[in-house]
């Protein structure tokens, strides 16, 4: 499918993101520069590289956590730029963080219904008087976040009473994922799914999102350093490095592609390939730029 | 557990033997206690008065009499909830000793000083003697505590009918021994000739209630079964009644839940070890709480004899100051936003009753209103002060939704500091430093306000309290109130689940002012005079330290640190100098004592620095406040195991803002 | 007094209070820097440090004319009555901070805000027990000298405090700048775990930190009692939260911006006094009334569009 696309690319399939030359500064750093990225619909992407390449932020550009310095951002064919986060969730985005950031002080089911919060429709007097369709829309609600629950499995079903700081790491991040799929979102961004699993929650976590593919049709767009993550699920990878964009294509063509193992591994380690299957991190120069995220 | 349902009444084996005289006796003492020591049976007995000799008729003593009836009923299904729901883990011994200290203390120690907040102090001075004196000795005899929930079972239809009769069980015999011994106390009344001309009416009396009470029992413990069947697990698909039917819960997600939220869980079951803690319980207390507030004026002369409407008044003005903890709740406790400003919208509230309900507003208007049909203006004007208020609340807070923490305090409390400066130099419609005078009193069918009676105001304030309650409560429960505390957790985690939170934090701040407005214009009506210097930022600290010192975002806390704050500050501490100069009273040598060492000693001259010592002590050994929310409460217990910072207020660990706060570089 | 000569004096008078604010908004700011709380009672210090040159000047010294008396006793009372008030408010600070704070160094955040508070009633309600509820005026600690040129119009009381504020100041910064306790109480305000790894007793450095900011106030308490001759129960109060204002105002956790602060809301309110009695265009009347709310009105405008206060991001220094 990915191969089709591209050999011939199709003028009828618009994409569903498209950014445009955006950049970033913080004061005198370019965080992101010049980034031209395009997401198909139900396509799975990746963006890869080095801490501090600049990944996180360009998610933050997206969501409107951070507006872009310069260059454009559209959706469905339509600009976020200058759209409050909120804004950019009604319009069909949502996201997951890298260091979870899970309501701790709230169930698990009651964090799945805040991310409901925009398909609710009661207001503060609805809430206050509560007529019998505000009761129905919340019965509703619940039963929503069940569903949402469900497609983890009954294991999270069943701890949907949980406050999410007793929960694994593993189902914090499928809490997370619920959470983000609650708002009815077209296109799921995660940030990096399965920092902090073990192999066994990885392999499943891969599972999980190719299914939110398959099953609900979502477009997804991934940080990953796994490469046995992003190379099993996606269908085209964009890599980050010092915030521009060295290398974009099928998992297969990065996997080859020097610039990439150059900017991994240094100039000596072209033998290396083999190495970085596993994870690759640039030693924490880079932290400085990543711990706001 | 495994018996067969008794179909006779006396013989009683083993295990429900036990629980039966171990209810039995821990109830028996403090109503026993309550009946004849106290006024219980004066209640009573002023009802016949009223009900046979037209003479003393009166609706308030009959509605004692009514109370009392509710009280003992009340009680009667308790007992049998508490028969039926006890696992009978906890001690005979040790049940008796916390009831003792839990009931009967504060039961005498109101009655000795006739004072309820004095006597209520002095309670709790004691059972926090008793709270570590207990502590102390499991210590030394190093008895483990229960361990949590082994008692997850699940019953069957044959179970359920042994609660059920073991209730009634519980409740007759309760009834039967308490009714026993009240017919022996007064049957020596009876000979030693002190119940005078009324006595053979009162013989009547004495012996039906006797017959009647043990029945009263036997159905009512009925019904607490049946209460307490209701909160027991019920194995799957076995229809039952009750609210859980509907979702029968798996074995599986049992274990779960005793595995990890063991304790909170463990008050809604059937059986439980403590289940005087149980939610079931709760539901007695809160019936016994609404009937003690509704009868409260008709019963407060028998319970403390005269100067009843000074204690209503005082607890009218109580209750305003709940409604303002409940307001600032709402901003603090959910919405995370420190508010040290709150008394502004309070202000404005009182401001604009005072100013339409008063001759002022002929004065700025010329308008005049037909006296009648003036008061009747108080209530539109209720919902418009409320109205207003909240309006400013948007305006005021509009310019704070960039700042955080406590630029936000430092910014609300300029706002508290300057709206009383406005309002007292605005003085050609305010009237300045001198006030608004001649407010008027609400009016009502049939109900004579007037400034010097407090009942229409006691009960207008309950019911101003139970509206905003319910308020609270549902606004707690819904998508607004999930986005506030999402909001308090975590700001760019709810902003990236779509909640606009400008909106939501400009909500909260409207929401508070609302309340706040509703309290300002009962405030104006109540003292029918308001004046700019009767509200300062200490007025907001008070607010706050009553929703802090409560358990912050805890509705039942709230309520309860408004009582506790408004009690010591203005019941207790003056109530102490007037019991200190009494030489009847207990404490009355100790205070000549003080006055020896510090002459012109008196507790109201140094009311703010016992309160002050309070205020710091409870938050030493309490800092998550008297009835925290199960959130604090966890919140708090991870930090002990873990010994993480809590960021509770504002701050989502890392970074805390928005956009000009993510720059890091 | 023509209108030059008033204004010029106002701008001393308000420069002086100023000095007083920053002194005492010092405290808040170091306190905050450090544990990040509002102290509350801090303001209270300031005033015990009054309460403490009062009664020694009244009742140990029996002052009552202080040009009569022989320069020696003036000058001893004046040190005794300085070293006092410095020593035993700072003392104070620490007392405070080992009682009602450090408890609660783990607690949620309004906790410590709530003891603050309630520390802050009681010292006040103390000292109401001691000196009654209403103001108390001393004599003039100093014989009263004025300078005047032209329409500059000077007691020396103004100079005294003026230069002694600005001597604490520099002390202050240098402390914090260049010694090793500050460099300590900057790593513990930075991050306390971190420091706390390093080797820097944490406890110690916030005491030392209570110790250092009350000492201050308690020395402002005297210059302040020095200067004005008179002071009250709920003088810290109100005082206290001009200072704080001054301490958010310039960016708090910032002393720079603390001394600035202080200064800006000293001028504000000294000129508010300026105002006209019956001003044009329909402005309300009665300027000195509204002194306060323009305090709070500028300090609401200026966070509005500077949300971390006046020097709050510049510098990234604090304590």
């Amino acid at each position: 499918m990915t191969a089709e696309y591209e050999q011939t690319p199709q003028p009828a399939r618009q994409p569903l993101l498209e950014l445009k030359q955006v950049t970033k500064h913080f004061g005198g750093l370019a965080a992101v520069q010049d980034l031209d990225l395009v997401v198909y619909p139900q396509e799975i992407v990746s963006i890869i590289g080095p801490n501090g390449a600049g990944k996180t932020t360009v998610f933050n550009l997206i969501t409107g956590i951070y507006q872009p310095t310069s260059g454009e951002i559209l959706f469905d064919g339509q600009p976020l730029t200058k759209l409050a986060p909120h804004k950019v969730v009604e319009r069909g985005i949502s996201r997951t963080f890298q260091n979870i950031r899970l309501f701790n002080n709230m169930t698990v089911l009651e964090n799945v219904l805040v991310g409901e919060h925009l398909s609710l429709k009661a207001s503060i007097l609805d809430a206050v008087f509560r007529p019998p369709w505000v009761k129905q829309e919340e019965e509703a609600a619940r039963r929503r976040a069940i569903e949402l629950l469900s497609f983890f499995g009954q294991h999270l079903v069943d701890r949907q009473d949980e406050y999410v700081i007793n929960l694994s790491y593993a189902d914090r991040r499928r809490v997370e994922i619920a959470r983000a799929l609650a708002s009815r979102p077209k296109l799921l961004l995660l940030d990096e799914p399965t920092a902090g699993m073990n192999e066994a929650e990885t392999m499943e976590a891969v599972h999980y999102i190719r299914r939110l593919r398959d099953e609900l049709h979502l477009t997804i767009l991934l940080i990953e350093h796994k490469l046995m993550v992003t190379m099993g699920i996606s269908d085209r990878i964009a890599v980050l490095d010092y915030g521009r964009k060295i290398a974009e294509g099928l998992p297969d063509e990065i996997r080859r592609d020097e610039r990439v193992i150059t900017a991994y591994l240094g100039t000596a380690a072209t033998s290396g390939r083999q190495t970085w299957q596993v994870t690759f991190r640039r030693q924490p120069e880079g932290e400085a730029s990543n711990h706001h995220e | 557990m495994a018996m067969l349902v008794p179909s006779q009444i006396l013989p009683q084996t083993g295990e429900t033997r036990r629980l039966l005289v171990k209810w039995v006796i821990a109830f028996l003492v403090p109503v026993l206690v309550f009946t004849l020591v106290w006024s219980g049976e004066a209640m009573l007995n002023a009802a016949l008065l009223a009900i046979f000799f037209p003479a003393n008729f009166s609706v308030s003593t009959l509605a004692a009499g009514l109370f009392m009836l509710l009280f003992y009923g009340i009680i009667l299904g308790l007992v049998g909830y508490l028969v039926a729901a006890d696992s009978g883990r906890q001690g005979m011994i040790d049940l008796w000793i916390s009831m003792f200290f839990f009931t009967v203390v504060p039961i005498l120690l109101i009655y000795i000083t006739a004072n309820l907040f004095v006597g209520l102090a002095a309670s709790v001075v004691v059972w926090v003697i008793y709270y570590y004196g207990r502590r102390l000795v499991q210590l030394f005899l190093s008895s483990p505590s229960l361990p949590p929930l082994p008692s997850l079972t699940v019953l069957d239809t044959e179970m359920r009918a042994t609660l059920t009769t073991r209730a009634r069980l519980g409740s007759f015999w309760f009834a039967l021994l308490f009714s026993l011994v009240w017919l022996l106390a007064d049957l020596l009344f009876y000979f030693t000739g002190q119940y005078g001309q009324a006595s053979l009416l009162f013989l009547i009396w004495i012996v039906l209630r006797t017959v009647l009470l043990p029945v009263a029992g036997w159905l009512l413990g009925g019904v607490g079964g049946q209460i307490a069947v209701r909160h027991a697990l019920q194995a799957n698909g076995n229809g039952g009644n009750g609210d859980r039917s509907d979702t029968p819960v798996s074995t599986r997600r049992l274990r779960l839940l005793s595995a990890t939220r063991a304790r909170e869980e463990a008050r809604d079951l059937v059986p439980n070890d403590l289940p005087l803690r149980s939610t079931g319980a709760r539901n007695f207390y809160i019936w016994l709480l609404v009937a003690l507030l509704l009868f409260y004026p008709m019963i407060d002369p028998f319970l403390f004899g005269a100067g009843t409407n000074a204690r209503l008044d005082n607890y009218a003005n109580a209750g305003y100051y709940v409604i303002l903890a409940l307001g600032l709740n709402i901003v603090v406790g959910f919405a995370g936003l420190l508010d040290l400003g709150y008394v502004a919208f309070f202000v404005i509230g009182a401001y604009t009753w005072a100013m339409v309900g008063s001759p002022q507003l002929t004065v700025l208007t010329g308008i005049r209103i037909n006296p009648e049909i003036w008061p009747w203006l108080f209530w539109p004007m209720l919902i418009v002060a409320a109205l207003i208020a909240a309006l400013w609340g948007v305006l005021l807070g509009a310019p704070t939704l960039r700042l955080r923490g406590d630029y936000l305090a430092i910014v609300t409390l300029g706002f508290g500091e300057i709206i009383p400066i406005v309002v007292q130099n605005l003085d050609k419609y305010t009237n300045g430093t001198n006030g608004l005078t001649g407010i008027y009193s609400p009016a009502f069918f049939g109900v004579r306000w007037n400034v010097s009676t407090s009942e229409p105001y006691y009960y207008l304030i309950l019911v101003l309290i139970a509206i905003v309650l319910l308020a609270n409560v549902r606004l707690r429960d819904s998508r607004i109130g999930r986005a506030w505390v999402a909001m308090r957790e975590d700001e760019i985690a709810a902003a990236s689940s779509g909640i606009n939170l400008t909106r939501t934090k400009l909500l909260a701040f409207a929401a508070g002012a609302f309340f706040s407005g509703i309290a300002g214009a009962y405030y104006a009506a109540k003292l029918s005079t308001v004046a700019s210097g009767n509200f300062s930022f200490s007025d907001s600290v008070i607010y706050l330290a009553m929703v802090v010192l409560g358990g912050l975002g805890s509705i039942p806390g709230v309520v309860v640190g408004a009582l506790v704050v408004y009690a010591v500050n203005v019941l207790v501490l003056p109530q102490l100098d007037a019991l200190g100069n009494d030489p009847t009273s207990i404490i009355y040598p100790i205070y000549t004592h003080i006055l020896q060492v510090i002459p012109n000693f008196s507790f109201s001259n140094i009311r703010n620095l016992i309160f002050g010592i309070i205020l710091v002590v409870l938050m030493i050994f309490r800092p998550e406040g008297l009835i925290p929310s199960t959130r604090r409460r966890r919140e708090l217990h991870r930090a002990e195991f873990e010994g993480a910072e809590i960021t509770s207020l504002d701050t989502p660990p890392g970074a805390p803002g928005f956009e000009s706060e993510i720059h890091v570089e | 007094m023509d209108f030059l000569t008033k204004t010029i004096r106002l701008i001393i008078e308000g420069l002086v209070t100023g000095s007083i604010y920053s002194l005492v908004a010092l405290g808040y700011t170091m306190v905050y820097g450090i544990i990040e709380l509002i102290n509350f009672a801090h303001g209270d210090i300031f005033m015990m440090g009054t309460l403490v040159t009062l009664l020694l000047v009244t009742n140990v010294f029996h002052l009552s004319n202080a040009s009569a008396m022989p320069l020696g006793n003036l000058l001893l009372m004046l040190v005794v009555s300085f070293l006092a008030s410095t020593v035993i408010c700072a003392l104070l600070g620490v007392l405070i901070e080992r009682v009602a704070y450090r408890p609660l160094r783990n607690a949620p955040r309004l906790a410590p805000l709530i003891s603050a508070i309630g520390v802050s009633l009681a010292l006040e309600d103390t000292a109401k027990a001691i000196i009654g509820p209403s103001a108390v005026t001393t004599p003039p600690l100093i014989p009263l000298v004025n300078y005047s040129w032209g329409p500059i119009l000077l007691h020396n009381t103004d100079i005294i405090v003026l230069i002694v504020a600005v001597l604490l100041m520099v002390g202050l910064q240098w402390l914090v700048t260049s010694t090793r306790i500050g460099r300590a109480m900057r790593a513990v305000a930075q991050d306390r775990e971190a420091a706390a790894l390093m080797g820097v007793n944490v406890d110690q450095v916030i005491a030392f930190t209570f110790l250092v900011g009350a000492g201050i106030a308690g020395a402002g308490g005297f210059f302040f009692l020095l200067w004005s001759n008179d002071t009250s129960f709920n003088i810290g109060f109100e005082l206290g939260l001009f200072a704080f204002t001054a301490a958010v105002l310039g960016g708090i956790g910032n002393l720079v911006g603390a001394m600035l602060g202080g200064l800006a809301i000293g001028l504000i309110r000294s000129l508010m006094a300026l105002w006209p009695e019956t001003p044009p265009f329909g402005l309300p009347h009665g300027g000195v009334s509204w002194q306060d709310a323009a305090v709070f009105a500028i300090l609401i405008l200026i966070l509005v569009f500077r949300p971390t206060g006046l020097l709050g991001q510049q510098l990234a220094e604090k304590v």
